[in-house]
């Protein structure tokens, strides 16, 4: 029987469905886009690379006969430099996952294990299941365990990311030549689509519904793009718009701008004066906006039709807002609530911090 | 190969067009959906052609062309199920121009497990051995046999069961 069905199963899987013919034109055109030539080697170079092979031979030779008569101490190649501690992040109690850029190295913590890697831009899937990172000119999901789960040529180097809470889709701008274009991309790494040539390097926020997200468009002005649509909204706020962070549940929309935050939704426009802005988020579902002080920031409160619900003041630098928790840099430590998140450089740049 | 690694186009086209048909038909095999084989064919071309370079022209280029699309595919959908940790719809979308037996045949391809899919359409699709599917998938050759073996029983039943039905 077996013999029979392997007969069968070579006949039936040579007879399976013929791809489509446009399916083969775009990915020719895709795949000859990433050719590149492999140089042949040259003579010339070939004789001149043994010349210097001879020569390194004899100078070696020469040094050892000299080491022996010990009038010559050897020490070939120079010591290594251990490389710079990596930062041991930890994962906050109840959180699927943490994210944070170091001084360009990525450190992710997760229930499902942990990896690090130089990255230029990260987010974390919903769940913290996977991570979406900037990895030389490509984009790339990694799983928690380091493993790539797909890898998108993203023709530039990747400097924000937002990926939907649906999972679905991934938001990205990529610095392409003297631009920044916005792209959206499957989540599974598919049907890659430039959204905006000209965008702001500023990180996109998806409405609580996946059905939309924000950007900062040319000009700085701040843009809602409809994903079913495939349509476009400039919200009606002053330029130049430095940060957009929709609420976790409804439409409300809060962007930073030169003069303070703006509070936007279906039925309400609020401005949060404020000269100085130092994170935005949504904390517990009300919008948290950090103001610097000498050393502790001041922390104030809104709802999402934008009435005042308090403040408080937080020791350090608030470097993030996550849906949960505040992130504050004290000295060299960054703490989340009660969790030392990571020790870091004083100096140090850190980014793309995210609790998930 | 030769001139498609020194970046010719044409010749690069050629190779295209040569081992499209094949990749596509692995990674529809494997996915059993139309527009993911078009991604993972795509994406498995795009990966190659950029790794050209790194290839050992003295080596076919089919297998490890398959070898490409064929992870591409088990990296895809795994990370699919991880995403919506729902099970994936495995049924193939059509092939209407099966005689009857073997659309049933494709039906049952499709209801293995993924791990036992992949191997089945490594060794009897795209033609490897069990030493090259081995090699493609980073598995022992031993365990390529046993999920193969234990893939033709299911596959055995399957069939038995419609048969009798």
């Amino acid at each position: 029987m077996s013999s029979e069905l392997e007969r069968r199963l070579e006949g039936m899987l040579a007879d399976a469905p013929e791809p489509d013919p446009g399916a083969g034109e775009e990915a020719l055109h895709r795949a000859l886009r990433v050719l590149r030539p492999v140089a042949a080697p040259r003579r010339g170079m070939r004789a001149a690379a043994l010349v210097f092979a001879g020569a390194v031979v004899l100078l070696v030779i020469a040094a050892g006969s000299l080491a022996a008569a010990g009038a010559l101490h050897v020490s070939i190649g120079a010591k290594s430099k251990p490389p710079p501690p990596a930062p041991e992040l930890r994962l906050p109690k109840g959180a699927n996952g943490v994210a944070a850029i170091v001084n360009g190295q990525l450190s992710v913590a997760t229930r499902g294990g942990r990896t690090q890697l130089p990255a230029s831009a990260a987010a974390l899937s919903p769940r913290a299941l996977y991570v979406a990172v900037g990895s030389g000119d490509s984009l790339v999901a990694i799983a928690p365990d380091g493993r790539r789960a797909w890898s998108h040529p993203a023709g530039g180097k990747v400097v924000a990311i937002a990926w939907a809470p649906d999972g679905f889709r991934i938001a990205y701008v990529v610095h392409a030549g003297r631009r920044f274009v916005l792209h959206v991309i499957y989540g599974n790494g598919v049907n890659d689509t430039p959204i905006d040539r000209s965008v702001r390097a500023v990180r996109p926020s998806w409405r609580a519904d996946s059905l939309s997200f924000a950007y900062v468009g040319g000009g700085g002005r701040a843009v809602v793009y409809d994903v079913g649509h495939e349509s476009r909204r400039v919200v009606a706020v002053h330029p130049p718009v430095t940060a957009v962070a929709f609420a976790p549940s409804g439409d409300a929309l809060a962007l930073e701008g030169p003069t303070g935050v703006s509070l936007v939704n279906s039925s309400a426009h609020r401005h949060i004066n404020s000269t100085s802005v130092e994170a935005l988020g949504w904390l517990k579902g009300r919008l948290a906006v950090a103001v610097p002080g000498l050393n502790s920031a001041l922390i104030r409160v809104f709802a999402p039709d934008g009435a005042p619900r308090g403040s408080s003041r937080a020791d350090g630098i608030v470097k993030a807002i996550t849906p949960e928790l505040v992130v504050v840099q004290r000295g060299r430590t960054l703490v989340a609530g009660h969790t030392t998140l990571l020790t870091v450089p004083r100096s140090a740049t850190v980014r793309d911090l995210q609790i998930g | 190969m030769r001139r498609a690694r020194r970046g010719d186009r044409e010749a690069a086209a050629l190779l295209f067009r040569r081992y499209w048909r094949d990749a596509w038909r692995a990674a529809f095999a494997i996915t059993g959906r139309h527009s993911l084989a078009d991604d993972v064919a795509a994406d498995g071309f795009e990966r190659a052609f950029a790794a050209l370079g790194r290839f050992d022209e003295r080596r076919p280029f089919g297998p490890w062309l398959h070898r490409i699309v064929a992870n591409r595919a088990l990296d895809l959908l795994r990370a699919e199920r991880r995403l919506s940790d729902e099970e994936l719809p495995d049924t193939p979308d059509s092939a209407p121009s099966h005689a009857a037996g073997d659309r049933s045949l494709l039906g049952a391809v499709a209801d293995l497990s993924l791990e036992r899919r992949v191997v089945v359409v490594l060794r009897y699709g795209v033609g490897m051995t069990p030493k090259q599917v081995a090699e493609a998938l980073d598995l022992p050759v031993g365990t390529v046999n046993s999920r193969l073996a234990r893939a033709l029983e299911q596959l055995r039943e399957t069939m038995e069961v419609e048969h009798v039905e």
